[in-house]
């Protein structure tokens, strides 16, 4: 799921980071993920990973990075 | 792939058509030059049932689960045969972004005390985002809360927003933590004679006029802890749950709005004679037509995809975002096509032609510009 969401997220900058992309790198407040980004990947993980991610969970301290991700979604 | 309608679904249009005949056929253009809100046709509304259409038979709404596609054919048939233009648009603004979103993030107390009496007409909810620097860009808004001991302090102004003036509840966005961008933005319900609350009077505009707008101004409002909506930092998420329902629904209205439109212009030119011809027998009037068609149904398609991906659970930014391009742009085109297709009469106020160019001109700017939709559009292709 790691590698799956690290090349995901990665696409959608269109490969623009200065570094690879790594599990703690804030994807908000950096700015990595806009609005219409944090859309792309919601609909991305219910779709390729057939999950169901209530609007409600759609948070901070969920999606601020790829290591919060897969936390939230082990829990889910 | 099958885009028809069931006969249920048929059946509730008709009905809808004929309740919107028998109380909203009148020509409103009172109420349009004095920009009066007329509560009556508001309450008439919510007895039917239409204010019911986003929630849930558990707190005063119309079914066990909200229906996207029947709520959006039924606002068709309202936007068809309401002469306000106005009342259809206020109707969806506050099912789709007060109650919806109370439905989805709200706590049970919060869905039994708010609801039931939107529902009924009672209470008039409004959605506070915009503000004076945060239009398009909404999410750099400036508007505080402030933790405090078992609450918030709420600080800063609304500006634009519908039905402010004659609301009982409000749904305020702010932010919690400004150095979280759109991730550090909380909303609030907040009741209408809470103290530091100053609601402006209504400000009158182009178009939409029975549609009271509003600035609020919050000064050491103190909101409590059982009023914040969701948790702390939902704000984007409560915006974007209810955005696609919002426009299916709200663009269902115009699209009905449009259909009627044609349906008057047609009338109109295969009877209006000139040079011994109806009007309609010259390409120039006839190729207008034409193209008043074939938005209404560009249109029409768009919006019955994106009120199906909803129905099926699936997401619709994309198609979202097509659909509020061309079914605004398409109701300003074609609202200006009517009164050419007029002439002098399209002008003249009392004939009710030139109101839909007005009303159509707001669906171009408020809930994302033509340009945001583009941008949406273009970055999505990944440009």
């Amino acid at each position: 799921m790691e590698a799956v969401l690290l090349n995901y997220i990665t696409q959608l900058t269109h490969e623009q980071l200065d570094t690879p992309l790594t599990v703690d790198d804030d994807l908000l407040g950096s700015g990595i993920l806009d609005s219409i980004g944090m859309m792309k990947l919601v609909s991305f993980i219910e779709t390729e990973l057939s999950m169901v991610i209530p609007p409600e969970d759609i948070l901070i301290e969920n999606f601020m990075t790829v290591k919060h991700i897969i936390t939230y979604l082990k829990t889910t | 792939m099958d885009f028809s309608w069931s006969t249920t679904q048929l059946a509730y249009k008709a009905k809808i058509i004929s309740f919107a005949e028998a109380n909203f056929s009148e020509s409103f253009i009172k109420e349009d030059q004095e920009a009066t809100f007329t509560r009556a046709n508001w309450e008439k509304c919510a007895a039917f049932g239409l204010l019911g259409l986003s929630t849930t038979t558990a707190y005063g709404g119309a079914t066990d689960k909200v229906d996207i596609l029947t709520s959006t054919i039924a606002m068709e048939g309202l936007g068809y045969a309401c002469k306000d233009n106005g009342l259809p648009f206020a109707l969806n603004a506050q099912m789709w972004t007060v109650q919806y979103p109370i439905l989805e993030f709200g706590s049970e107390a919060q869905k039994k005390k708010y609801l039931p009496k939107m529902c009924s007409g009672e209470w008039i909810g409004c959605h506070g985002l915009t503000e004076p620097n945060a239009g398009s860009d909404v999410f750099s808004m400036e508007m505080t809360a402030t933790k405090v001991n078992g609450g918030y302090l709420l600080n800063g102004t609304k500006q634009h927003i519908t039905m402010a003036p004659v609301a009982d509840v409000f749904l305020i966005f702010a932010k919690t933590n400004p150095k979280l961008g759109a991730w550090g933005i909380s909303v609030f319900i907040v009741d209408k004679n809470t103290k530091g609350l100053t609601i402006g009077k209504n400000r009158p505009k182009m178009g939409l006029r029975t549609v009271p707008f509003g600035n609020l101004t919050f000064k050491d409002c103190f909101i409590a802890d059982t009023n914040r909506l969701g948790k702390e930092g939902a704000g984007w998420a409560i915006t974007n749950s209810s955005l696609e329902y919002d426009r299916c629904t709200i663009l269902a209205g115009q699209l009905g709005a449009m259909e009627k439109q044609l349906e008057d212009t047609i009338a109109f030119v295969k009877n209006r004679k000139q040079y011994n011809k109806p009007i309609s027998q010259f390409q120039a009037i006839s190729h207008r037509v034409a193209d008043m068609r074939l938005r209404l149904e560009t249109s029409r398609l768009l919006l019955q995809k994106v009120a199906w991906l909803k129905s099926e659970g699936k997401p619709a930014t994309l198609e979202s975002a097509m659909l509020k391009l061309q079914l605004s742009e398409s109701f300003v085109a074609s609202s200006l096509d009517a009164i050419r297709c007029n002439g002098g009469r399209g002008y003249i106020t009392e004939h009710g032609v030139e109101r839909d160019l007005r009303d159509a001109v707001g669906s171009i700017i408020y809930a994302g510009t033509s340009d945001i939709q583009k941008n949406i559009i273009a970055k999505l292709l990944g440009l």
